[in-house]
């Protein structure tokens, strides 16, 4: 008998697509935003890593917006247009999302100051496991200040980008109740 | 958590592996610099420079908006201080007249050749390095303007860096600061051959200068030209700290502010850039030999 099951099927309305592209499109918006904020002097040689304040905030409130091929795309685009080791901000970037989704639960029942340090850690995390790839593929390591002054700049900046994903959340949150 | 969910999770957790996979493979293939990784480099930044460019125009606008305010604030002094700053280059014209004359009837005593096959192209720099990992910079003009990879890329104070990849309409420059930058270069007043290498940071090592070497604080550092593919005389920095055999150079240009270049085009005739590994390019002084010195020659070259 023919199988007339997909004829009379639904539409799916609530799929995340749409909004998936949307925080793909966001997350590289702040990627070009990095790069054009490197252009400040002050930020010049380590600007912050907006990029990782996004997926990370993501992954705490939106994780089913956040596919890991969109982080996978962020990290390669800033890999792309930054020029560093292809692919080290892409693998760091999935490996933090993965270790965060195993303690999601945990992280989403922590306060903000708790937040803000496994933030730091997840920062401090990311940039030494660029760095210890970056010294074996190179053979060098390269001076440690300017890592540690973006690592020092998106601590501070995480508060505001935190604040901002957090209102969106409760905004998201209302609609759905409406 | 039903079969269908497990199954869901399962697949997720594939994807994941399987993209970290592509992404810790790609950190191998793209160091091992091969033409169709370059290639895709180079096309995505044709794409994706454009973009950066519209987006960065705002970030440009708040720059010189704090600028503009913060020069209004000291146009007095800075009144003061370019007076006094023109007179002295004033002073120093003359003195560079008179040398400049004094040079060229040397020349023509010694039958030196210069080097005067290099177009400069002007540039507009797109991004900055902003990461502690690469010290890179894509510039506006690529191909289609006959940029080729080795060209040299200069300011009015010095050397900048160096073409490493070039798309149809933009230019990725290797700066000097570069941990994977090597510049041959000379000390200014006693011709001690060395090595400038960038550290990703503020400063340069001035490395594998001979032991009898002896820089001086403030001393001028240029390109050498040797391997030809930079040529000589281009400002690099000025030595700024000796310690404990270290030698650190300030760079001559100040990269924090750098909006407009100079690509300079030609000049690498002969030159297999096609693998930019500066070096490999980088040839010793040749070894003393008493019978070439310049001394106790005559006007005409021959030895008394």
């Amino acid at each position: 008998m023919k199988d007339q099951r997909s004829y009379f099927e639904k539409a799916d309305f609530q799929s995340d697509l749409p909004l998936q592209l949307l925080t793909a499109a966001l997350g590289l918006t702040l990627v070009f935003l990095e790069l054009a904020v490197a252009q400040w002097p002050v930020f010049y040689g380590s600007a912050p890593n907006l990029s990782l304040i996004f997926i990370y905030g993501m992954i705490m409130y939106h994780v089913k917006y956040m596919p890991v091929f969109t982080i996978f795309l962020i990290g390669i685009i800033s890999d792309f247009l930054l020029s560093d080791l292809l692919g080290g901000r892409a693998t760091s970037f999935m490996l933090l999302a993965y270790v965060m989704q195993l303690r999601l639960v945990r992280l989403q029942q922590s306060d903000f100051g708790q937040l803000w340090v496994d933030f730091a850690v997840s920062c401090a995390a990311v940039s030494l496991f660029q760095l210890l790839l970056f010294s074996a593929v190179n053979f060098a390591i390269p001076s440690l200040s300017p890592i540690l002054f973006q690592i020092g700049a998106t601590l501070i900046l995480f508060p505001i980008g935190f604040v901002l994903i957090f209102a969106v959340h409760r905004l998201l949150q209302k609609v759905k109740m409406v | 958590m039903r079969v269908s969910d497990k199954a869901r999770v399962r697949q997720r957790r594939i994807v994941h592996g399987v993209l970290v996979l592509i992404s810790f493979s790609l950190m191998f293939l793209g160091k091992a610099d091969l033409a169709a990784l370059r290639n895709l480099r180079m096309g995505s930044n044709d794409f994706l420079a454009p973009i950066v460019d519209v987006v960065s125009g705002p970030i440009r606008g708040i720059e010189t908006m704090i600028e503009g305010v913060r020069t209004v604030a000291s146009l007095r002094a800075e009144n003061v201080r370019l007076q006094g700053e023109n007179d002295l280059l004033k002073r120093w014209r003359r003195r560079a007249e008179i040398l400049e004359s004094e040079n060229r009837q040397l020349r023509s005593v010694t039958g030196a050749a210069t080097v005067e096959n290099r177009t400069p192209i002007t540039a507009r720099a797109v991004t900055a390095p902003g990461g502690g990992f690469a010290h890179t910079m894509l510039i506006s003009i690529g191909s289609e303007k006959g940029i080729v990879r080795g060209n040299p890329v200069v300011t009015a104070d010095g050397l900048v860096g160096i073409v490493i990849d070039v798309g149809r309409a933009y230019a990725r420059v290797l700066l000097i600061s570069d941990i994977n930058a090597r510049i041959p270069v000379i000390l200014a007043s006693s011709s001690w051959p060395g090595l400038t290498v960038g550290q990703n940071g503020q400063f340069l090592d001035l490395q594998f200068l001979p032991d009898e070497a002896k820089p001086k604080i403030g001393e001028l550092v240029l390109t050498s030209g040797h391997g030809g593919v930079l040529p000589n005389g281009l400002p690099v920095g000025r030595v700024d700290q000796i310690k404990d055999g270290k030698i650190r150079v300030q760079p001559a240009v100040d990269f924090r502010h750098l909006s407009y270049l100079s690509v300079l085009v030609g000049g690498l005739d002969g030159i297999d850039n096609s693998n930019l590994d500066l070096a490999d390019f980088y040839t010793p002084m040749p070894i003393d030999d008493p019978t070439r010195l310049l001394e106790g020659l005559n006007s005409s070259g021959k030895r008394k």
